[in-house]
């Protein structure tokens, strides 16, 4: 008995001096923002790869110990699947902490991924404790309590892991709109035209291209683009910014580096930023790099709400018999918007238009929240076509053009969360009944040419800026 | 029943029928997929259960629709034949006015191999262009004097100034523009498009070809049906033409005594005898054949409908002018095309020749710029105000430039310019490509690019990405190759020109 209760002692001993280490390492190895040895970095970066292994061995024990309750060979196997857990942790923890450190990521999400995976080594490490008390009968409920917690920790953990690796928004950029009214995801982005050069245009191209590492979450070498002060601040090499002299300005040296220099940004094979971008950022260093200018000489940017992105419309393959029945014979259709089904189907009906009615758009209700487009342009619709329209969930773009709408219940479309386009050219509609679409937050182009809302107008002239003669 | 056809003859087409032919027939009934396919089925043709129902082939069904979601469902290709010279219109050069007639550095001809036409001159001497230039737009575009509506446009369109071509005579560009091949027999971008894509109106061809009445004065350069044949595609692909005079299309109206019912029934009979030839022969083009009756059938009811421009407002002739009111006017077939955008017809191209100016710059520019430079604006305009821009690409461009310096005698009133290969201005406007912008760079000399340069499959390739299509799967098999638009050199897209 004794040597196997000396091994005990040792392995415990051990085990929980490594442990402590580890809670130790961040108080000696400060993060300081500045990169270290290669080797740590060579062996930091696999960190994402073992890191997998405790996972999956973690979400594994759970399943040993209900199925061992029917059959021991599994529970038995769970005592050596939760040690090994405990090194596994350990190691991926060590590993973990040499990438940050080695690389020289700082910042609020690299520390929270870091204390997660700390205490995860140490909840784990107190199961096995609490698992040799759980099967001598004591204290019957600690167990799996740690258990369950380990498991709420470890999805935090791993959640902070990789928002690090993908970007925050990684899990939610495609989630349905639905679920993301639901889940209060769905708050609009800030409205791009407010405010100045600076947070039109130059925030944009950080905040696309490089906050991932240098913003919250991650700050690689000490600096943040996510704010104004932040940037001018610079990082652990000083300021990266020289107002007045872009050539001088280690940001714009850095992102003009070819690409396959050591010290080019964005770094890791991310795409380079777009040449204009990387004039704007010039032509804003040059003029002073103010946070409030709202125009640069000889930069002229047209700005458009960007397109929403497409949301999936859902699986309508059971309707695919009446679709070809359709798209064979000759009168409306409903055709696909690309070959990929989610992409959509466009409702086209200009074959028939004179004799397509409010009855006939009705019978298309069954497919409604698969229709993205509307072509109406010329049918015979009238205002009681709203009411179907209402209905056609994903709608982006409805073509009304010429025909007998005066706009009367256009409110009813206020439903429609992706509808971005209407055309009500050469219709009757009136400026008090078109500004019903106001409430319509996706809207990006309304057509009201030859209508009452909008007389006829000859387009505008632009007049010559320069000249010069020959 | 047979038909009369002698023995032989019934070998020989035995004989050519290829492989594929003969899987695509051996399905079924192959008289049931004739009829399924000249009753306008196309629609949601990727999945296998439409390939058994119709027995068309699946590697092809599957192409008849955009590969993903495209920012513009049709385009519209402004086509100058002849080649306009880019430093007189939109390739603005200044510093050429101090080199009036100073011959042209060898160091930016190189080595090049000039055109029959002036290979022989003694004296390459520079012509500065005749017109002032002005800056136009929010993007302060430099806009000859010869475009001033163009220019009100500017902030509209994406302008290339780095297009260029390998060609340096007329056939071989003008064919290497439109079929992505010097040689004749390759299908051209409309045919690619309305193959790939197919139709979005039944009752009008998926490609319709308008060619401008050719103007006397200019120096008219020849085009015919094989810029816009199918090549090795079904020649249902090949685009269709309205004739700038007269009918629009020939025999369109039924003669005296026939009325609808009775031209239905002859109809069905000629199908019946077509359906039967095309069930013993097997040779796809009598589907062609059958499918084109019947489309010339429906357009008996949609060509008079299009062309009747009575119900158009007042804003319509304020916006295109006076020209538009006659046919075969470059600025009719412009108010056509909108037309044709706004029912379905996935690509129109619109032929204006006249632009092979090789004398008489100063003559001449006037009078097609005159021509072609208000109908452009109004078109883009009206499709603009209309809402179609957003989902219509709008094409402007010619098979090659011309040359910086004089062809023939130089004087302070007058020069020449001949074909030049090496760089020309093109421009885009609409959907899929980025506004307000100029791409691509080209030297002091307008001779050379130094920065961006965009080729013909570059430019082809770019377009069939507006219009949803990777341009390296839309390929169609032929003489042992997977022949595209875009090939066999690799051609890329060009990011910087869409938005």
């Amino acid at each position: 008995m004794l040597p196997d209760s000396r091994r005990t002692r040792v392995l415990w001993s051990v085990s929980l001096a490594l442990n402590i280490s580890l809670l130790l390492l961040p108080f000696i190895f400060k993060f300081d923002g500045k990169p270290h040895a290669d080797w740590q970095q060579f062996l930091g970066r696999f960190h994402p790869l073992a890191v997998h292994l405790p996972i999956g061995l973690l979400v594994l024990l759970p399943i040993l110990e209900v199925m061992g309750g029917s059959r021991h060979s599994l529970r038995e196997a769970a005592e050596f699947v939760l040690g090994l857990c405990f090194a596994c942790c350990l190691g991926a923890a060590a590993l973990g902490y040499l990438l940050a450190f080695g690389s020289g990521d700082a910042g609020a999400g690299v520390t929270r991924h870091m204390w997660g995976g700390i205490a995860l080594t140490f909840c784990v490490l107190f199961c096995v404790l609490a698992r040799r008390a759980w099967l001598a009968g004591d204290a019957p409920w600690v167990y799996p309590g740690l258990l369950a917690s380990v498991l709420v920790l470890l999805t935090w953990t791993a959640d902070q892991g990789g928002a690090l690796t993908h970007g925050s928004n990684y899990l939610t950029q495609y989630m349905p709109a639905s679920i993301k009214r639901l889940t209060g995801l769905g708050a609009a982005g800030r409205a791009p035209s407010a405010g100045s050069f600076y947070v039109r245009h130059i925030d944009t191209v950080f905040e696309t291209n490089c906050v991932a590492c240098h913003g919250e979450g991650k700050v690689k070498g000490g600096l943040r683009l996510d704010s104004y002060d932040a940037l001018m601040k610079g990082g652990k090499d000083g300021a990266v910014i020289v107002a007045g002299q872009p050539d001088k300005s280690l940001l714009v040296v850095r992102v003009t580096l070819p690409t396959d220099h050591k010290q080019f940004m964005p770094a890791e094979g991310k795409p380079p930023l777009r040449p204009e971008e990387i004039n704007w950022l010039k032509a804003w260093i040059e003029q002073g790099a103010s946070p409030t200018a709202t125009q640069l000489a000889g930069v002229f940017i047209r700005e458009e709400m960007p397109d929403l992105p497409l949301q999936p419309v859902g699986d309508y393959s059971a309707f695919m018999d009446d679709i070809h029945r359709m798209a064979e014979g000759q009168g409306a259709k409903l055709v696909s918007v690309s070959s990929k089904p989610a992409d959509g189907l466009i409702l086209n009906t200009v074959d028939v238009a004179a004799s397509f009615g409010d009855t006939q758009l009705a019978q298309f209700n069954k497919y409604a929240p698969f229709i993205v487009e509307a072509e109406l342009g010329r049918a015979a619709v009238t205002d009681a076509s709203f009411a179907t329209l209402s209905r056609f969930t994903h709608l982006r773009s409805l073509h009304l053009e010429g025909t007998a709408v005066t706009g009367d219940g256009l409110e009813k479309l206020a439903s429609l969360s992706q509808l971005s386009y209407i055309n009500l050219s050469s219709t009757r509609v009136t400026k008090a009944a078109a500004a019903q679409l106001d409430s319509l937050k996706s809207l990006r182009h309304v057509y009201l040419y030859n209508t009452p809302a909008q007389p006829e107008s000859a387009g505008n002239l632009v007049q010559p800026v320069a000249r010069n003669t020959p | 029943m047979g038909l009369p056809i002698p023995a032989g003859l019934k070998q020989e087409w035995a004989a050519l029928e290829t492989r594929r032919q003969f899987l695509g027939r051996s399905g079924k009934v192959l008289g049931w997929a004739a009829a399924a396919t000249l009753l306008g089925s196309r629609g949601l043709t990727g999945d296998a259960h439409a390939t058994d129902s119709t027995g068309r082939q699946s590697s092809q069904d599957e192409l008849r629709m955009p590969q993903f979601a495209p920012k513009a469902k049709r385009a519209i290709y402004l086509f100058m034949s002849g080649g306009p010279p880019q430093m007189d219109l939109l390739d603005y050069k200044p510093n050429l006015a101090a080199l009036y007639d100073k011959d042209i550095p060898d160091s930016v001809r190189g080595s090049q191999q000039l055109t029959g036409m002036t290979a022989g001159q003694a004296r390459f001497p520079i012509a500065p262009s005749h017109w002032a230039f002005q800056r136009y737009g929010q993007s302060e575009t430099w806009v000859s004097d010869l475009l001033p509506n163009t220019a009100r446009m500017v902030d509209e369109l994406t302008i290339i100034k780095s297009t260029n071509t390998e060609a340096i005579n007329h056939e071989p560009a003008i064919m290497l523009m439109n079929t992505g091949n010097m040689n004749a027999g390759k299908p051209c971008l409309g045919a690619w498009l309305a193959y790939g894509l197919g139709s979005m109106n039944d009752n009008l061809p998926t490609f319709m070809v308008l060619q401008t009445k050719t103007n006397p004065k200019e120096n008219n350069q020849p085009v015919s049906s094989r810029l816009w044949s199918s090549g090795f595609l079904s020649s249902e692909y090949a685009g269709v033409g309205l004739r700038s005079g007269g009918d629009p299309v020939l025999f369109l109206s039924d003669p005296d005594g026939v009325d609808r019912e009775v031209r239905r029934k002859m109809l069905d009979a000629v199908e019946q005898i077509n359906l039967q030839t095309l069930a013993e022969m097997g040779d796809p083009e009598t589907n062609a054949r059958i499918a084109q009756y019947e489309m010339a059938f429906r357009m008996q009811a949609s060509v008079p409908e299009l062309t009747d421009l009575s119900k158009e407002p007042q804003s319509t002739w304020d916006l295109y002018g006076p020209d538009a009111k006659e046919p075969g006017t470059f600025a009719y077939n412009c108010l056509l095309a909108r037309r044709m955008a706004e029912r379905g017809v996935r690509f129109t191209q619109i032929y204006k020749r006249g632009w092979d100016v090789h004398a008489d710059v100063t003559g001449l520019l006037p009078v097609l710029c005159q021509e072609v430079d208000r109908a452009c604006y109004a078109l883009v305009t009206d499709l603009k105000r209309r809402g179609l821009l957003d989902d219509t690409l709008v094409v402007w461009a010619g098979e090659f430039g011309r040359t910086v310096y004089s062809q023939g005698g130089l004087s302070k009133e007058n020069y020449g310019r001949d074909h030049h290969p090496r760089c020309y201005t093109t421009w885009m406007a609409g959907g899929g490509v980025r506004r307000g912008i100029t791409y691509g760079e080209t030297d002091d000399y307008s001779y050379n690019v130094v920065k961006d340069p965009v080729t013909v499959r570059d430019f082809n390739a770019t377009i069939l990405h507006c219009l949803g299509i990777d341009h390296n799967k839309l390929t169609y098999k032929f003489q042992g190759l997977d022949q595209k638009l875009t090939g066999p050199v690799p051609a890329n897209i060009v990011p910087g020109l869409l938005a």
